[in-house]
């Protein structure tokens, strides 16, 4: 079996190849290729062609090949999408207007709106038709006017949209009017994207539902392309592996109903880095790890809890301000990273970030025109980060740039030294990302003192030693391949499918037909889980299924997660899912009411199966202390007593299983460096995995 | 007087403190029970000093923002500081000493550190039901004592231990007990949270050095807007309007004048000259609504957090550049006991008029006339079971056009920023159903080079009789056009049975108790925002895209914007004809 994950980022496209051989050996190849952002597609075909060739495979013997791509998400920040067309309920045209209308500054008066402004539908192609379902149980007060979808399509057609969708009112009740709807346009459109609210996602809220709904629209035409795109130039390339894609939730899917349903894959990019976290966390022997994955311009944020990656609360799931019904994991990304410039503002504060200097011009020490300071200028100015380490040297940088860019822009103005000023850059880019962790943690009900904080990214191991000290974490954890720690996660997952219906019970008063309605609809749904597992080539006894009632109290305005029963619900086990709730809230919000009903306001049935999973070569047993033969050199390392301090730099790939390295040193490898500062002290796991503490 | 803290250090305080105050508004609204506190987040929290300076608050509604050091004041002719201990926790909400408004509830704690009382964690939150005379919402009533439960300076706990017998009070004075009680112990958890995270800071960097650090935070965001209003000529500037009516008093206007003083890097808003206070609720706490109010216009002015690059902490430093003046009795300074709690559409207005005062100095920061008014309905009958159901409804307005772009449309605009209730979760959940929700079509909207925010149609339909009190202001005194734009149009109310949708009858903004029979639609027309820079300088492709989007007519376009179209036949009808619209703009400018 031959399986490869690409994962693809902004400056570079990361991939693992993985062999296994049948004697039970693996062999594990990672590489990199520059991103090409015109087209993904490129550089993950030339990416899978190359590390088949180091490998040694014929690119026709890869099996799978999995995908963690930022298409979609790019396409909505850029607003890149389709041109989409809606059909909707007569006296509500502008749902997808007014949003929940809140705006998106408190203190301002010069804000902008932007599904005002950048609309993912445009007024003029928001057609309001006579039809009306009402509730609470979906009976048609209006019937829907044919005539009117019937002529929208037409004009629809005459604009050239290239997708259109139906969105009703009530639909989630009674998707009857979508779906007829959905007919007529896909007869009059039959090349048009075409979804209805009630297909994408069938749960009640106008304006998430709709939004959702047009959000897919809005990247479906191009991503399916892409998709499309991508298969074939595999194809021609001569892979014919079986391609996956990484979803938002963590689990992944086929091309067919990726391209389907792209809203799904919104946080394909950076899930695959938690997915990571969570496996290096399981080879670490610890199921609570905080992941910390920095790059260039952000730091995304995760926690994964007894082995569990977070899902986050529907209510805070958006993508550029705009809300997504699909299930995420819970992952923040703050503006920090090793391009934020550091500056002294109007007023004399010195700042770091958000601002970035991405990948061009870089950073100062890039020499590619940037002169403005980064936090990368400040390592190489403390020593923390060697000139020849940059990309194991391929990349060359100007020491001289970054202690002159410190030097203009911030030690001057503050009268600091320059090596003041550089550890100041440090000390307040770290405080911005361990509050970030605060707000991801200890404000969600998580004590960091029982995780592990797990560095990676290029930049992550550097600072991770310095923020599990702010945070209190047990201590921090350098994966093997810092750098490609996404690429891996995407070996590492199962295949995961979500289905919903929001079917409104309050379960403390639930009569025998209330659950035997809830009863159908889950099995509707499991039903609908397992054929599409079925359609992926998975035998019924390799499918698994999870039901969960989305609960609130009643009166409350967003759902938490409670996981019912493998048995049919009834007023005999219904008490198991009010106390799953209550233990939900009580986690999430500090407390739960005793007394109080508990309203199902939609159900989900996740269906999952297991796929292999990467399995890394174990090292050969060191057990050394500070091993000579991995020691590269001793240069001067300044930490943050501000003295320079000779440090050895260890060579990663020479260290073995059971090394100790005691800082202050720096462990060195091609797309990464791990910072071991006085007081520290890494061993070497098993499969090359540094377990960092303090002594 | 202590060294200045590096500027590292003071950095990393000033990024916990944000911090710290962020996590009090989120506990608080993640926590709360009722819609108004955590779908609306009516709410705010932060960190005080001993003598009641604002440390850090939270980003929530401006409403809130800046009212607690008028509630710390408040409370201190109840509790001295020498009378605080530690695990005290304080509930004030009295109008008179420093409250927002009475449904605006207080929680306070004082944070020791080292045996020293060092300053305050509080928040405040906009609660369902205090005992007032009518259940939700008041206009028409004759004093404070009609508010409800007035709470002045009470210790709830004392040093950790609860008072039964004021819980039992609270608990026993309100119509819906299961929010208010469940509110509360959100604040209380929220206000715990900040007196520990401080403690904790204080702990880590020191007790002097962060001290030092929320002196040098506070002058650094005073400094910040003191150049700001240095950068306006000096000079006292005039806006006036008017009030619709009291609620009780119909026809009789209420005049509004704001003048903006502006003396080197300070400023005073003066409102001599508004209106004497009116017999009805509809008055203006002094302290924790006029002067909030007045504040937030100025950050939002000169501190725009959108086109500003740097933040600027939230604390005590931009309050203290802007003084608030307003004769005692007067619309926005009545005398106890004067009933004072439907005071939004009041203070909406101060902050707009504000704006127009200062556009002719400042053009790039101000906006046209903005909706600046407020919606509350309350929607209220009796289930079959002999239950009352009562529903608070929030309708947005808009906003006017400005500098760089149009007005936003449908939108909270100005002090407030709540969200609104899914219309799909309510029809589940009441006997009341919406018939239309949408961007108004009624008439146009401001004409400008950025052209004035649309306002929104919303129709709510009672599906059995019930009641329907109505707060709002604004059908008479329409939002300004500024610098050549055109004045946008004031709201309307209206009535009517859907069995005769041809008999519709109008009401006024505000209204108490109306009755509703089965079949009843009551619908809210906003206010429209006010047009920015002459509409013959709008682009014509910004005609264009509102005419194809149904803002305007092509008549509209031709007579107001001088621009013409062609018929084109490519699905969308119509192109802009330069060559005439040159022609016709500059017929137009004769």
């Amino acid at each position: 079996m031959i399986r490869v994950g690409v994962d693809v980022g902004g400056t570079f496209t990361d991939i693992v190849l993985e062999r296994g051989s049948p004697g039970g050996g693996q062999q594990v190849v990672v590489h990199k290729v520059p991103s090409t952002p015109a087209d993904q597609s490129e550089a993950v075909v030339r990416g899978v062609v190359e590390a088949c060739a180091i490998a040694g495979v014929a690119p026709g013997e890869v099996d799978f090949v999995f995908h963690g791509t930022t298409v979609a998400t790019n396409m909505i920040i850029e607003r890149k999408g389709a041109e989409v067309g809606m059909i909707t309920t007569k006296g509500f045209r502008d749902i997808l207007h007014m949003a929940r209308h809140k705006r998106p500054h408190n203190f301002s008066l010069q804000f902008d709106v932007p599904w005002q402004s950048k609309p993912l539908v445009k007024r003029r192609n928001r057609i309001a038709v006579t039809e009306r379902i009402m509730p609470p149980t979906g009976t048609v007060e209006t019937p829907l006017d044919l005539g009117e979808v019937e002529a929208a399509a037409e004009l629809f057609a005459k604009r050239k949209l290239d997708a259109v969708i139906i969105a009703f009112l009530f639909a989630f009740l009674n998707d009857g009017h979508e779906q007829r709807a959905k007919e007529i346009v896909k007869r009059v459109l039959p090349d048009a994207f075409v979804c209805a609210s009630s297909d994408v996602v069938n749960v009640i809220r106008e304006y998430e539902r709709f939004s959702t709904c047009a959000m897919n629209a809005y990247i479906g035409p191009k991503t399916s392309l892409y998709l499309r795109n991508l298969e074939q130039r595999l194809r021609n390339a001569g892979v014919r592996a079986e391609v996956r894609i990484m979803q938002s939730n963590g689990g992944i899917s086929t091309i067919e109903n990726s391209s389907v349903r792209p809203v799904g894959l919104l946080l394909s990019g950076p899930a695959g880095g938690v997915i990571g976290g969570r496996w290096t966390g399981e080879a670490c022997s610890t199921g609570n790890v905080i992941t910390i994955d920095i790059g260039g311009t952000s730091a995304d944020i995760s926690v994964i809890e007894d082995g569990q990656l977070r899902i986050k609360n529907p209510r805070d799931t958006e993508v550029a301000g705009l809300p997504v019904l699909v299930p995420m994991i819970d992952i923040d990304a703050i503006g920090a990273g090793g391009g934020s410039i550091a500056y002294i503002d109007a007023g004399g504060a010195f700042r770091v970030g958000p601002r970035s200097a991405g990948a061009v011009p870089g950073p100062a020490c890039y020499g590619n025109g940037g002169t403005e300071p980064t936090v990368t200028d400040a390592q190489v100015v403390l020593g923390r980060l060697d000139q020849e380490q940059f990309l194991g040297g391929d990349l060359k940088i100007d020491p001289a740039l970054a202690h002159e860019a410190i030097k203009t822009h911030i030690a001057d103005k503050l009268g600091l030294s320059v090596v003041n000023a550089a550890i100041g850059v440090l000390k307040i880019i770290n405080n911005n990302m361990a509050l970030a962790i605060n707000a991801n943690s200890v404000a969600k009900g998580v004590d960091p003192r029982n995780f592990s904080l797990m560095g990676f990214g290029g930049a992550g191991p550097l600072h991770v030693a310095a923020l599990s000290e702010m945070i209190y974490a047990k201590d921090c954890i350098s994966p093997l391949h810092p750098g490609i720690t996404a690429a891996m996660g995407l070996l590492v997952t199962e295949l995961r499918y979500e289905f919903t219906r929001s079917v409104l019970t309050v379960l403390n008063t639930a009569t025998p037909e209330e659950f035997a309605t809830t009863n159908a609809a889950l099995d509707a749904l499991q039903a609908e889980a397992a054929a599409r597992l079925t359609a992926d080539g998975i035998a019924a006894d390799k499918q698994k299924f999870v039901r969960i009632a989305e609960c609130r109290y009643a009166g409350q305005g967003f759902e938490l997660r409670a996981e019912i029963p493998a048995a049919a619900l009834s007023a005999a086990n219904v008490g198991a899912v009010i106390t799953n709730f209550f233990n939900a809230h009580k986690q999430v919000y500090g407390h739960a009411f005793a007394d109080q009903m508990v309203e199902v306001v939609t159900l989900r049935v996740i269906g999952t199966a297991e796929v292999d999973t990467l399995k890394l070569p174990e090292l050969a047993k060191g057990g050394r202390t500070d091993p000579a033969e991995a020691l590269a050199y001793v240069r001067d390392t300044i930490f943050d007593d501000g003295k320079a301090t000779p440090t050895p730099r260890y060579m990663r790939s020479r260290l073995l299983d059971g090394d100790i390295i005691r800082g202050p040193a720096l462990v060195v490898q091609h797309n990464s460096t791990t910072l071991l500062p006085p007081g520290y002290t890494a061993r070497v796991l098993s499969h090359g995995d540094m377990h960092i503490v303090r002594a | 007087m202590s060294q200045d803290v590096d500027p590292i250090t003071l950095q990393v305080v000033g990024g916990a403190l944000h911090s710290i105050a962020e996590q009090m508004g989120n506990v608080l609204y993640r926590m709360s029970y009722s819609s108004i506190i955590r779908e609306s987040q009516d709410l705010g929290a932060g960190l005080f000093d001993a003598q009641f300076q604002t440390l850090c608050e939270s980003d929530s509604t401006p409403m809130h923002i800046g009212s607690l050091p008028g509630y710390l004041r408040g409370i201190e002719k109840s509790i001295p500081l020498d009378a605080w201990k530690p695990g005290d926790c304080c509930i004030h909400n009295h109008p008179y000493f420093g409250a927002s408004h009475s449904p605006d509830i207080a929680i306070v704690m004082p944070i020791f550190f080292e045996g020293e009382l060092v300053g305050f964690s509080a928040n405040t939150a906009h609660h369902v039901d205090i005992g007032a005379a009518t259940p939700g919402l008041i206009i028409d009533v004759p004093d404070m004592y009609a508010e409800g439960m007035l709470l002045n300076g009470l210790k709830l706990y004392e040093e950790g231990k609860r008072n039964e017998f004021l819980w039992k009070f609270i608990r026993d004075n309100t119509r819906v007990p299961g929010l208010v009680m469940g509110d509360l112990e959100a604040q209380i958890a929220s206000a715990e949270l900040g007196v520990r995270r401080f403690q904790e800071l204080l702990a880590r960097y020191g007790k002097g050095v962060v001290q030092q650090c929320c002196k040098q935070l506070m002058d650094y965001s005073e400094g910040a807007l003191r150049r700001a209003i240095a950068a306006i000529p000096d000079g006292d500037y005039v806006a006036e309007g008017f009030l619709d009516d009291d609620g009780r008093n119909r026809g009789k206007t209420l005049p509004i004048k704001v003048t903006v003083k502006v003396r080197g890097d300070g400023v005073e808003v003066d409102l001599t000259g508004s209106s004497p206070q009116v017999p009805t609720a509809y008055n203006v706490p002094f302290e924790g609504s006029t002067k909030v109010a007045c504040y937030f216009a100025f950050r939002a002015l000169l501190l725009d957090t959108y086109t500003l690059a740097d933040p600027i902490p939230a604390n005590e430093g931009s309050f203290r550049p802007v003084k608030v003046t307003a004769p005692l009795g007067c619309i926005y300074n009545p005398i106890a006991p004067t009933a004072a709690e439907a005071r939004f559409s009041q203070i909406q207005r101060v902050v707009d008029l504000i704006i127009k005062a200062l556009a002719p100095v400042v053009p790039d920061k101000a906006t046209a006339g903005n909706a600046a008014t407020l919606s509350f309905a309350a929607y209220s009958g009796v289930r079959p079971n002999g239950n009352y159901w009562v529903f608070l409804e929030v309708n947005e307005a808009a906003m006017g056009g400005r500098p760089q772009s149009d007005g936003p449309d449908t939108v909270e605009e100005l002090m407030r920023n709540t969200r609104n209730n899914p219309l799909e979760d309510l029809g589940m959940h009441l006997p009341l159903i919406c018939d239309r929700y949408e961007v108004r079509d009624d008439v146009f909207p401001g004409a400008g080079k950025f052209r004035g925010g649309q306002g929104v149609v919303k129709s709510q339909r009672f599906l059995s009789p019930g009641f329907v009190t109505h707060e709002s202001d604004r059908h008479e005194d329409a939002p300004w056009g500024v610098f050549g734009g055109q004045a946008g149009h004031g709201g309307r109310m209206q009535v009517h049975n859907i069995a005769n949708p041809e008999d519709a009858r109008s009401e006024y903004a505000k209204f108490s108790g109306m009755r509703a029979e089965a079949g009843d639609v009551v619908t809210y027309f906003s206010p429209v925002g006010g047009g920015y820079g002459d509409p013959l300088d709008r682009d014509p492709a910004k005609v264009l895209d509102d005419v194809l989007d149904d803002f305007i007519t092509v008549e509209h376009a031709h007579d107001v914007y001088g621009v013409v179209f062609d018929a084109v036949d490519d699905g969308y009808g119509w192109a802009v004809n330069a060559e005439k619209t040159a022609a016709r703009r500059a017929e137009l400018r004769k």
